[in-house]
């Protein structure tokens, strides 16, 4: 018996029995349930023919009603097949691999007897759920349809907001055995061409059998795999991602993935939110100012009392001062384990609420707050002010929408707090300064992580705030898309 | 599409400036207000003026060496109008002086942190961490220590302005008389000896290459000059208004003094909450003086990638400015005799560099 691998790039056989016995080697028939494999004969050639598909993921009523009974109840002896069968004919192969790869991607193959070639087919239908809202992103004004798990779906609602020929959807199979498909979206007349090719590089440069979705794609092309900070944006939206490309950037889709990853990524497009942009102009702005000083203090408050209570107490007003000794007086920790052990505990509520199953999962967050915080207190394990601290910083760190950002404030938080236990505020402000250095100089895909605030680009200018729709007239600048203005100043 | 290579490594003008009003304008919040009070009295704010009247000629022949020489910073021109080895004992003086002013610096400093803030903290580990933090933002390069000038400029300027609106409000007009303080050639003597205070001015030469063009250069150089001496007029005055002419010369920093003094509503002490905004600046400051030292070191002996000179620099800064402690005199004593001494070298250099220039005919081809 000759090695399937060899077989695999080989040509089939005209003889239609040899053929199908391969096959059926491939496929492990009998052991796989789903495979089909129907032998008839086509009247009107008086051919013998077998269909082959795989009935899970094709539309068996589409191959009954479009392909096999059109061929059963041929009367003409003249007809060529594409015209006997309504089903699209995709193509038509010669060796097996082909042959099978097609078969996997949900189309049928029908081989006829005598003709050394099969007839692919579309058939496909892969079960998934249809278009949904956005769960992570949530916005109150604007489109609520969000990506789903089905490529297809994805790219159908992109079309649906660029009508433009120059929207392009490159495909790659970027893995060996599953073949799994990536599309590379972006606007031809916008995006850059050497960008465009830097990430095309990275894409071919992998040699991996499987890459499921976009999560573990990411973390493939990344720029920087041990940073912090993000260097490529995912969302859910396919509003957002429709207003990226139009801006020249990249975007990716991949079957399996209820996302779509964006690159580059600035450090301002994971503080954005399509909501920005769809209320007006102060409000956009307001919102904006809210997400900032959520970040600040989700970032520095734990750390500021740590430092206050331990360095610098001269700082507070008196009257405030005593309070706090008065409700630490009980307590028998320092402050740095009180504020640990905190912060610790909302973390572990968080990520419990989060895995724990539907239907107990509100109780668990009131359990947490109400019993955790109270008997901690009472327990004079912790003093009140450092329960209203820590619940700040956790309750501040929801505002910061994008779920990779909100990783890298949450981890940095715990930074800022072994600083300012260590030098107070010296320690904070250097951690600060270090993290500034690290900023600038950080790079997705050759793009600035802080541009266009620094270094300068033509650009909307949109960093922590945005300007007024009508004065944003340039496309980002780092981007070096080929044209750079979007729109004409209006009078 | 190739104006992003060729620009890479460069700074803009944002950068320039904002390097520039970090650099020099962090002396407003160091000890040099009280060398200005030593020498001018009440007057420190004209003698301010004065030294930038004064500095205006190097600073002038400066730019105009690097607007003729475009492309090339100050160690190249040195090495082109004198040669391999004049040019080579000029940068070795130029570095030597550098590695020392930035040692006199962080030395007082870090006595600030420590007297001011951090009195129970070794001097040690004070210095450490200032000189840490520095040495990892000059290991990154000159446009990454430009970046994050400005990213934090706003913040700095805004808390320096606060202070200042707080202490006009706060201090007393009059104690600005008398206005000439030691009298008028008191002052114009003063000023020359302290000019070198700009001396900055001749080492942001040494990046010259590293801006853009030499058009941004001249700007930034002027933009930044103007609001170096507005901030100095401004504090110097603000100083004198809220402590008067004989407590202001008891401090050694009045920047800091005042922040402890003023009062913000109900907050009676204010100053941690300006002092990151001047922490962070002196950490740039420091990163970019480390950047300097390591680029003419690099210069002189011949190293090319001269960023991995910094981390051994900072060791030995910090070595260095260690020592003074135990010895007799104190840093800021050895501060004032420095800038006298090398003010000749700031007010002259330049001028021998701009006739040696004439001389080789290189301004006819302009």
């Amino acid at each position: 018996m000759e090695d399937l691998t060899t077989l695999k790039n080989k040509a089939i056989d005209s003889n239609l029995e040899d053929t199908i016995e391969i096959l059926k080697k491939f496929y492990s028939v009998p052991l796989n349930q789903d495979i089909v494999i129907r032998n008839f004969s086509i009247s009107g050639l008086d051919k013998k023919a077998t269909v082959i598909y795989i009935n899970s993921i094709t539309d068996s009523e589409k191959i009954e009603e479009h392909i096999i009974r059109p061929l059963l109840t041929n009367n003409s002896t003249e007809k060529k097949l594409e015209n006997i069968s309504p089903a699209q004919l995709l193509n038509t192969h010669e060796n097996f691999s082909n042959i099978l790869q097609d078969i996997n991607n949900g189309n049928t193959a029908l081989l006829i007897d005598g003709e050394p070639k099969a007839y692919i087919f579309s058939s496909s239908k892969f079960q998934g759920r249809s278009v949904e809202k956005p769960l992570n992103e949530v916005v109150v004004n604007g489109p609520k349809e969000a990506f789903n798990e089905n490529v297809i779906d994805n790219i159908s609602l992109l079309r649906k907001k660029i009508r433009n020929e120059n929207l392009i959807f490159e495909s790659i199979t970027i893995s060996k055995n599953s073949n799994n498909v990536l599309y590379i979206v972006y606007m031809k007349d916008l995006a850059d061409e050497k960008l465009l090719q830097n990430i095309k590089d990275r894409i071919n440069s992998l040699d991996i059998n499987s890459i499921q979705n976009l999560s573990l794609l990411e973390q493939y092309i990344e720029d920087k795999v041990k940073s912090i900070f993000p260097t490529i944006l995912s969302t859910e939206r396919p509003d957002r991602a429709t207003s990226f490309l139009e801006d020249g950037y990249i975007v990716l889709l991949m079957d399996n993935s209820p996302d779509s990853l964006v690159l580059p990524a600035t450090f301002w497009s994971f503080f954005h939110n399509s909501e920005d942009h769809y209320l007006r102009f102060i409000f956009g702005n307001f919102i904006r100012l809210l997400r900032l000083l959520a970040l600040l203090i989700t970032l520095f408050i734990s750390a500021l009392y740590i430092a206050i209570t331990n360095y610098h107490v001269e700082m507070v007003p008196t009257d405030l001062l005593l309070a706090i000794s008065a409700t630490r007086e009980v307590v028998p920790f320092p402050t740095i384990i009180e504020i640990l052990m905190m912060e610790i505990a909302f973390e572990l509520i968080r990520e419990g609420g989060l895995r724990v199953p539907n239907p107990i999962g509100p109780t668990i967050g009131i359990v947490g707050a109400l019993i955790l915080g109270q008997a901690a207190v009472e327990a004079n394990i912790v003093s009140p002010l450092v329960v209203i601290i820590v619940a700040l910083s956790g309750l501040c760190s929801f505002a910061i929408g994008d779920m990779k950002l909100n990783f890298s404030v949450r981890l940095s938080r715990f930074l800022f707090i072994a600083s300012a236990a260590i030098f107070g505020f010296y320690g904070m402000t250097a951690v600060l300064t270090i993290g500034i250095f690290y900023l600038v100089s950080f790079y997705s895909f050759g793009v600035p992580y802080l541009a266009p605030m620094t270094p300068k680009y033509i650009s909307s200018k949109d960093t922590f705030f945005r300007k007024i729709l009508k004065t944003e007239q340039y496309r980002p600048g780092y981007l070096k898309p080929k044209d750079i203005v979007k729109k004409k100043e209006s009078q | 599409m190739n104006s992003m290579d060729s620009t890479k490594g460069k700074i803009g003008l944002k950068e320039l400036v904002a390097i520039i009003i970090l650099n020099v304008g962090t002396k407003v919040a160091d000890n040099t207000p009280t060398i200005f009070y030593e020498a001018f009295g009440t007057a420190a704010w004209i003698g301010i003026l004065i030294i930038g009247l004064i500095s205006l000629i190097p600073i002038l022949l400066i730019t105009k060496l690097i607007t003729l020489y475009q492309d090339k910073n100050l160690i190249d021109i040195i090495l082109h109008l004198f040669g391999k080895h004049i040019g080579f004992v000029l940068l070795f003086t130029l570095c030597i002086l550098q590695i020392f002013t930035n040692i006199n610096n962080t030395s007082i400093y870090t006595d600030i942190i420590g007297t001011m803030y951090f009195s129970k903290t070794p001097t040690v580990v004070i210095y450490l961490l200032l000189l840490g933090v520095a040495a990892y933002g000059a290991k990154k390069g000159i446009e990454y220590i430009g970046s994050s000038a400005w990213v934090m400029l706003f913040w700095i300027c805004l808390s320096l302005l606060v202070i200042l609106s707080v202490v006009f409000v706060q201090g007393e007009f009059n104690q600005i008389f008398p206005i000439l303080g030691t009298g008028g050639l008191e002052l114009v003597k003063g000023s020359y000896q302290n000019s070198s205070i700009l001396m900055d001015f001749l080492y942001l030469a040494l990046i010259a290459s590293n801006v853009k063009s030499a058009t941004i250069y001249k700007k930034g150089i002027w933009i930044g000059f103007v609001i170096i001496l507005l901030a100095f007029v401004l504090s110097l005055i603000g100083y004198v208004m809220l402590f008067d002419y004989y407590g202001v010369r008891m401090f050694d920093y009045p920047y800091h003094e005042t922040i402890r003094y003023i009062e913000i509503g109900f907050l009676n002490n204010v100053e941690l909450l300006f002092f990151p905004f001047w922490l962070i600046s002196s950490f740039i400051r420091f990163a970019f003086y480390l950047y300097l030292g390591a680029l003419l070191f690099g210069a002189v002996f011949k190293i090319k990638q001269f960023e991995y000179v910094v981390p051994a620099l900072a060791v030995f800064t910090i070595l260095a400015g260690l020592i003074p402690e135990s010895s007799v005199f104190s840093m800021n004593d050895f501060r004032v005799i420095f800038l006298n001494l090398i003010t000749p070298i700031f007010l002259l250099f330049p001028c021998l560099l701009w006739i040696t220039a004439k001389l080789k005919g290189d301004f006819k081809n302009e």
